[in-house]
């Protein structure tokens, strides 16, 4: 424990956030194209995408980071889309049929004056289980609720 | 949106900043964002609330017309802080500003800084967003 000072209820080192499963579908993938505006090729055309290293079309690497946005959210509210901080690497790309399982673990509680700074360690695996996204997750709550 | 004239990544370096992109994001866009990301928290729920990953991705969207990424391009990283929560209709600015370029064999590593202001001028959302580019011919 980063210190002995009192903690937000149900919160500590080492808990798991609540796991989030997503499959992605080609209709998700279209649908955020449309929100983003992003209709980058590789997201969209089968055929180019087909012709590209890439082999088929990918997910927007922000649509994953939107799943581990909504993991957070579920874990910590409104606190998390008025404070959380991200900072994530793409690892493998994430494509049209693929069953992703988003999970995040509390690493560190530090105390600062009556807030707690609370770091998550988070991933996305794919049903391989290699890594689509890792990264960590931070925000900064009071003593009395973390959500 | 802004209609917006396209620069070639090969030609810009560190401290360039692109010009500001103004956006609004309507109960129409959230919605399908929401349906893309299968997103159904009640804190997006007739609230008037923007999830703070859509201003994101529209930032982003501002971004790519403003600049011209190759075929082969990859977004290898991004930080986002989300300051304070957007509503359906406020009128957002989107500041992006090139904050490293690196040359690595034949790619070339782009770092963009991000800062989403309000009509307030308040940032409501920073981010750094990182891609690695192939060289372009011509390119080292």
């Amino acid at each position: 424990m980063a210190n002995n000072q009192e903690q937000p209820a149900g919160l500590r080192e080492g808990i798991e956030l609540p796991e989030l499963k997503k499959t992605i579908t080609q209709q998700n993938i279209n649908l955020y194209a449309e929100a983003s505006q992003d209709f980058n090729p590789v997201h969209i055309d089968e055929d180019f995408a087909r012709k590209t290293p890439l082999g088929g079309t990918v997910a927007h690497g922000m649509l994953i980071l939107a799943y581990v946005s909504q993991m957070m959210t579920k874990a910590f509210g409104q606190k998390w889309i008025t404070g959380g901080k991200l900072n994530v690497r793409f690892k493998d790309p994430a494509r049209p049929g693929d069953s992703l399982t988003l999970t995040g673990k509390v690493s560190k509680l530090e105390n600062n004056d009556d807030q707690v700074i609370v770091r998550c360690s988070i991933k996305g695996i794919n049903e391989k289980g290699n890594p689509v996204i890792t990264g960590d997750a931070i925000l900064t709550t009071s003593r009395e609720a973390p959500g | 949106m802004n209609d917006q004239t396209e620069i070639d990544y090969s030609q810009i370096e560190a401290g360039y900043e692109f010009p500001p992109g103004n956006y609004k994001l309507d109960a129409s866009t959230v919605s399908i964002f929401l349906k893309a990301v299968e997103d159904t928290s009640p804190l997006y729920q007739d609230t008037g609330l923007v999830p703070p990953m859509a201003v994101a991705a529209s930032a982003m969207a501002t971004l790519s017309r403003t600049i011209s990424l190759p075929p082969g391009s990859i977004h290898i990283s991004q930080e986002l802080e989300f300051i304070d929560m957007v509503s359906l209709d406020d009128s957002l600015t989107s500041y992006a500003r090139i904050s490293r370029t690196q040359r690595r064999g034949k790619l070339h590593l782009l770092t963009v800084d991000i800062d989403v202001r309000n009509q307030h001028r308040k940032t409501v959302l920073t981010g750094k967003t990182s891609f690695i580019l192939p060289l372009q011919d011509g390119g080292e």
